[in-house]
């Protein structure tokens, strides 16, 4: 038999409806009690997660493995001719020489640009299911971690800290569809506004339509007042493709972001921007082609000449 | 006597949402990965009377909005939930068609997933909030629908056999 309800249901799905709207409200309004509920359950949750981090470690290794098995295969391949010993050791400080890989790769970016940077190591990466793409780190504002700060990879641009905490910091990805970033064409200076996707992939929106943009321009932040919520010169990523459509408002452009969001291990946060603008000082060298040997064949008199031979012609009877 | 069986099936979630925080998130799975905590939310909706899968929804929607990866304002998970809950447990009361098969349980709940995330995403649209490209929105869900199919008769039993223990024996499958 189907439920019909009775008056005591109705009440109380009625009021726990309008508890909810009234929790909406109160949040939106930016009342305070509702913000410390959340930095206290996510002060109360860091430890479990850097456990947890370390926990999963092992399998999320395995999966990152399965997932690029195709990649990773020649590599394979060289490993299993290797020593079983150091193949074992290899294996379990892949991970530590990948975090110092990207550590290096950050110290080097700030250093150029003369940031005053915090390290700190992702340990979780935020439910793409609520539609968000944001990470955790475990730096927070007991190291001077702060609200509205840049996060850089050795790459470019990760995002911003969107929520601080003691001792773990919320970075909003340049990819997330809320992200929004004032970017610059290294070299021609033209600005513009990029949008994240929510995928790898941004979308640029030039503010002048009559500017010239061209695949493979770099990107980098125009910055903000202060340095905060971002610090100029940070490369954010390359024009992959340029819409040119006659008629158009604006001129629109898709951008790649220079880092890769999904492999991040090690970040920093720029807690001081440079005494002066880096201006582009920091776009990415262009990858050099490899020369391709090429063979030029000529022909010395000394080669012997192939000689003629007479055909026999055949006799017409 | 409902509301405090209800309470003792609090810590269950919490341990979920803990795992969920914790474990999961770390995974990086791919297609968007899995949101246990909802799916465990609707698999114990669908095996209550609508009164504990409203409690169940609310309760499961709050500790969703106190996640720090939840990008609306307090209460948006737990409206959804509200009454993603109340409609699961609601079609699943009193037919032992839907409640006595599994089957027919892990359908609903995957059905139930996506329209929940489908009504959050319009909620957050309603509330001013960007969701990213249309494509990206249908793969999230698609990758939902997917790992749902997958996890929910792994935990189907788990999630019976607690239910049954602490609501009575008749809801165990």
């Amino acid at each position: 038999m189907r439920y019909g309800g009775d008056n005591r249901g109705r009440l109380l799905i009625i009021v726990l409806l309008v508890t909810s709207l009234f929790l909406i409200t109160l949040d939106l309004r930016g009342v305070q009690v509702i913000d410390g509920l959340r930095t206290g359950t996510q002060t109360a949750l860091t430890p479990i997660q850097k456990a947890g981090s370390w926990v999963v470690s092992p399998v999320r290794n395995f999966l990152s493995d399965v997932t690029h098995l195709g990649r990773t295969r020649n590599q394979m391949e060289k490993l299993k001719s290797e020593n079983e010993k150091l193949r074992l050791a290899l294996q379990n400080r892949q991970t530590a020489d990948a975090q110092l890989k990207q550590l290096k790769g950050v110290l080097n970016l700030a250093g150029t640009a003369g940031y005053k940077v915090v390290n700190a190591k992702v340990i979780s990466q935020g439910s793409s299911t609520s539609f968000t793409q944001t990470l955790t780190i475990d730096a927070g504002t007991s190291s001077g971690v702060h609200t509205n700060m840049t996060v850089l990879s050795g790459y470019g641009l990760v995002g911003v800290v969107k929520y601080a905490y003691p001792n773990s910091a919320l970075v909003q990805l340049a990819s997330d569809p809320a992200f929004k970033i004032g970017a610059r064409i290294a070299g021609s200076q033209q600005i513009g506004i990029l949008s994240g996707q929510g995928t790898r992939k941004g979308v640029l929106q030039l503010l002048d339509n009559t500017t010239q943009i061209r695949k493979g321009d770099a990107l980098l932040a125009r910055g903000s007042q202060n340095g905060r919520p971002f610090v100029p010169g940070v490369p954010i990523g390359e024009v992959t493709s340029v819409d040119n459509s006659p008629g158009a408002v604006t001129q629109t452009a898709d951008v790649k972001f220079y880092t890769n969001f999904s492999t991040l291990g090690v970040v920093a946060v720029v807690v001081s921007g440079a005494s002066a603008d880096p201006r582009d000082a920091l776009v990415p060298p262009k990858p050099r082609p490899t020369p391709l040997p090429t063979v030029t064949i000529y022909a010395s008199p000394s080669a012997v000449e192939p000689t003629p031979t007479a055909t026999p012609t055949p006799k017409i009877k | 006597m409902s509301l405090r069986r209800f309470l003792i099936s609090f810590p269950i979630f919490f341990i979920v949402f803990l795992l969920q925080e914790a474990v999961i998130t770390q995974m990086r799975l791919p297609a968007g990965g899995i949101n246990l905590l909802l799916i465990v939310a609707l698999i114990w909706a669908a095996l209550s009377t609508p009164e504990i899968g409203v409690l169940t929804g609310f309760g499961a929607g709050l500790l969703m909005d106190l996640s720090q990866t939840s990008p609306g304002p307090m209460g948006h998970w737990t409206l959804v939930l509200i009454v993603a809950c109340y409609a699961i447990a609601f079609l699943g009361y009193g037919d032992d068609n839907i409640r006595g098969n599994p089957i027919n349980i892990v359908f609903l709940v995957t059905i139930g997933v996506v329209a929940a995330q489908a009504v959050f995403l319009v909620l957050g649209l309603m509330l001013g909030q960007e969701i990213g490209s249309f494509t990206n929105v249908l793969f999230v869900l698609a990758g939902s629908a997917f790992w749902t199919a997958i996890i929910s008769p792994l935990i189907l039993k788990v999630i019976s056999f607690f239910h049954a223990n602490i609501f009575g024996m008749r809801t165990r499958i």
